[in-house]
């Protein structure tokens, strides 16, 4: 689909929209998000600097505490936003274009080469961006288990060591304090590895701004 | 599969991104509204409730006295003036200067000032209603060959005779830890009369808050602790504190008058500061995140007496009976027990071990003992140095900083049969012994007894973090520069 007429000049691409058939990220979509890394990376600054009081001083604990619940929150009423969103638009579909098992296993292996042979030759993507297949089956898979396991995991044991009197009966169903928190960190040092390699990634575009700026204006650029 | 769906849907999508949108602003307005709900819902006041030990007289007993002494009114002049004479006979020695030399060798006055013991509590009460055996013709002189083996041992004996009319104090009193002491052949803990005197007999409702008697005669340094505390210092300047009627405490206020106990042991010691500071749950949900958890596992003293050093007290808590466990009598200590498994080199956590011998879990019943950990002041000392409340220790790093943790020492504590807890100190590094999780997975504290592999899990994940995208790159480069190379 080479509905891209010309090389657009710099300033272009931030105003004109490329292709109308490729808007790819709704807004609701991008709000998140943005807000949903913001939110990651101030959790994860002050998570650090309440377990390691020691080697960082950013901001006092308490600061650090405070922080850490208020932007917690923000997340988890922002993680309702995609949420909301998938659940009650035809967007869901972007997760599962179509549910072949064979085709899905065929496209990620194909997906694996390429990040591993094809992408330093100068290869195309396997993965075609449209509105309703979004994800390469990597991307899909990954976001998905994030999404629906991971992060949840995280918001609940945090929630309960946010208040551990209210949550005594859960926290003790599952272990006491010390499995609940040693859960939570585990997720959190996920995230810390996460974040590093999504934002790498994110910079494999056509040019290490391209898939940043996909993201801010919500339309696909390479085709 | 909608591959290729036209800008015919852009109109719908901007419609599902309003409503989404309007969502969001919802979402957010209920957590914010469930966040302020809690933020301002007065918790609950979880004190326990504050027994009252007072003795409390049915009004029955009270009616039935009244009539006694309306019958035996005419009664009461004359057998007041046997009891004086009666006593008279006595006085007329034991009012002088005299000593009776005793088995241990120890002299003991056995003078009786007739005008101290008159106008004391006991002065219409004649000298044989506590010396009984005396009355019986048993008067210890070398005559009736009968004689005392030691003062204490006297005072130890005659105890005893208080029980015949203060039998509420009296039961009272068994229960405490100095009855306790006592039974387990102490020499110093006290009887009624070490407090109340044995002939000048006082009721204790003026506590000598100057001069600490009778607590400060073996409790000195305690004491002095307390008077220079702001409950001392209220105290002896006559303060009130707060409310007009609320005066400020004295030893008795805290550790009770006849049922004395140690307060060392958490929740006793908690519910009776909230007894007086009532709002404190509420002053303390204001500020201090968790504060539930931390009134409950964190002892007053540890931030309101700021110089305190402090301590990890590890106990054993049975999650079914939902007590803490105590020393069973005549078992072995604690302490000699773990450390005869440590001893012995056999694998693993010497208190998984523990719980498996020491017969829990036989007869079917359900094994749950964990360790739980309150943080304490190191001594009773610096328990009683609670200063105003502008010094209060309120920066959490003085606890969750890491470093703050090497510090402080960790102890290991459960109560004995009699009530007292005995500690001993344990290893710091059993707070994050990943072999000790198990025994400890009820307790963590922030920044606290980190488990080490959890660090070194994180030290990986930042190197990989960092050396994929490295990598990859620099892979990435190399091949192309290889390609270019070719081309050429």
């Amino acid at each position: 689909m080479s509905t891209i007429p010309s090389e657009p000049n710099q300033s272009d691409k931030w105003i004109k929209a490329p292709d109308p058939d490729l808007y790819i990220n709704p807004l609701p979509v991008r709000i998140w998000h943005w807000l949903n890394a913001l939110g990651f990376v101030v959790l994860i600054l002050s998570g650090t600097q309440i377990r390691y009081a020691n080697l960082f001083n950013l901001m006092s604990f308490e600061t650090a505490v405070r922080t850490h619940n208020w932007v917690a929150f923000a997340v988890i009423a922002n993680y309702f936003v995609w949420l909301g969103f998938y659940l009650f638009s035809d967007k869901i579909t972007v997760y599962h274009p179509e549910l072949n098992m064979k085709k899905f296993f065929t496209k990620a292996f194909a997906q694996m080469e390429y990040y591993s042979f094809g992408i330093f030759k100068g290869a195309k993507g396997p993965h075609k961006v449209l509105p309703y297949d979004k994800f390469n089956p990597l991307q899909s898979i990954t976001y998905q288990i994030v999404m629906l396991l991971v992060v949840p995991v995280q918001f609940a044991t945090g929630l309960m060591m946010w208040d551990i009197k209210r949550f005594e009966g859960a926290i003790q169903m599952l272990g006491g304090l010390k499995v609940v928190d040693t859960v939570h960190v585990l997720i959190y040092i996920f995230f810390v590895s996460f974040t590093l390699v999504h934002a790498y990634m994110g910079a494999l575009g056509k040019t290490p701004a391209t898939h940043f700026r996909e993201m801010f204006t919500g339309y696909e650029e390479e085709h | 599969m909608k591959v290729g769906s036209t800008a015919g849907d852009s109109a719908g999508n901007k419609q599902a991104e309003l409503s989404v949108l309007t969502m969001f602003f919802i979402c957010c307005m209920v957590f914010s509204g469930v966040l302020y709900a809690q933020e301002t819902t007065e918790p609950e006041n979880p004190a326990t409730e504050i027994p009252a030990a007072e003795e409390k007289i049915e009004p029955a007993v009270i009616e039935d006295a009244k009539a006694v002494a309306e019958d035996a009114q005419v009664d009461v002049k004359s057998r007041l003036e046997e009891i004086l004479k009666k006593n008279a006979k006595c006085l007329r020695c034991h009012n002088r200067d005299k000593s009776k030399l005793l088995e241990d060798g120890e002299s003991m006055s056995i003078q009786v000032h007739r005008e101290e013991y008159l106008n004391s509590a006991h002065g219409e009460i004649s000298c044989v209603s506590c010396h009984r055996a005396i009355g019986n013709r048993k008067h210890p002189s070398k005559s009736t060959n009968i004689s005392i083996s030691s003062e204490r041992e006297y005072s130890v004996e005659m105890n005893d005779s208080c029980r015949k009319c203060h039998k509420t104090k009296f039961t009272q009193y068994k229960g405490s830890v100095h009855a306790a002491l006592v039974a387990q052949g102490s020499t110093k803990a006290p009887v009624c009369t070490n407090c109340h005197s044995a002939h000048a007999v006082e009721t204790m409702e003026d506590y000598h808050v100057t001069t600490g008697f009778p607590c400060k005669n073996c409790h000195e340094t305690i004491f002095n602790a307390y008077s220079d505390s702001v409950h001392g210092e209220a105290r002896i300047n006559g303060n009130t504190i707060r409310d007009s009627h609320i005066q400020a405490p004295i030893c008795s206020d805290c550790h009770k008058s006849h049922e004395i106990t140690a307060l060392g042991i958490g929740d006793p010691l908690r519910a009776t500061c909230i007894g007086c500071h009532e709002n404190v749950v509420l002053l303390h949900t204001q500020w201090l995140p968790n504060a539930g958890t931390h009134l409950d596992i964190v002892s007053c003293a540890v931030c309101h007496a700021p110089f305190a050093k402090r301590r990890f007290d590890l106990h054993l808590y049975d999650n079914v009976a939902k007590i803490p466990v105590v020393q069973k009598e005549g078992e072995e200590p604690l302490q000699q027990q773990l450390q005869a498994i440590a001893d012995e080199g056999s694998d693993g956590d010497p208190l998984e071990i523990w719980k498996q011998r020491s017969g829990m879990g036989q007869q079917g019943q359900a094994v749950d003992i964990s360790l739980r950990s309150r943080m304490e002041v190191m001594s009773g000392v610096t328990a009683h140095q609670i200063a105003n409340k502008s010094f209060a220790v309120r920066t959490c790093d003085s606890c969750h900083e890491p470093n703050s943790r090497q510090r402080q020492n960790v102890t290991v504590s459960i109560p004995g049969a009699d009530g007292r807890k005995q500690s001993f100190e344990a290893d710091r590094e059993a707070l994050s012994n990943v072999e000790a999780a198990n025994s400890i997975s009820d307790f963590y504290a922030l920044g606290g007894n980190k488990n080490k592999l959890l660090d070194y899990m994180l030290l990986l994940a930042l190197l990989s973090g960092l050396a994929i995208p490295i990598g990859h790159f620099t892979l990435g480069k190399m091949i192309k520069e290889k390609i270019n190379k070719g081309e050429q």
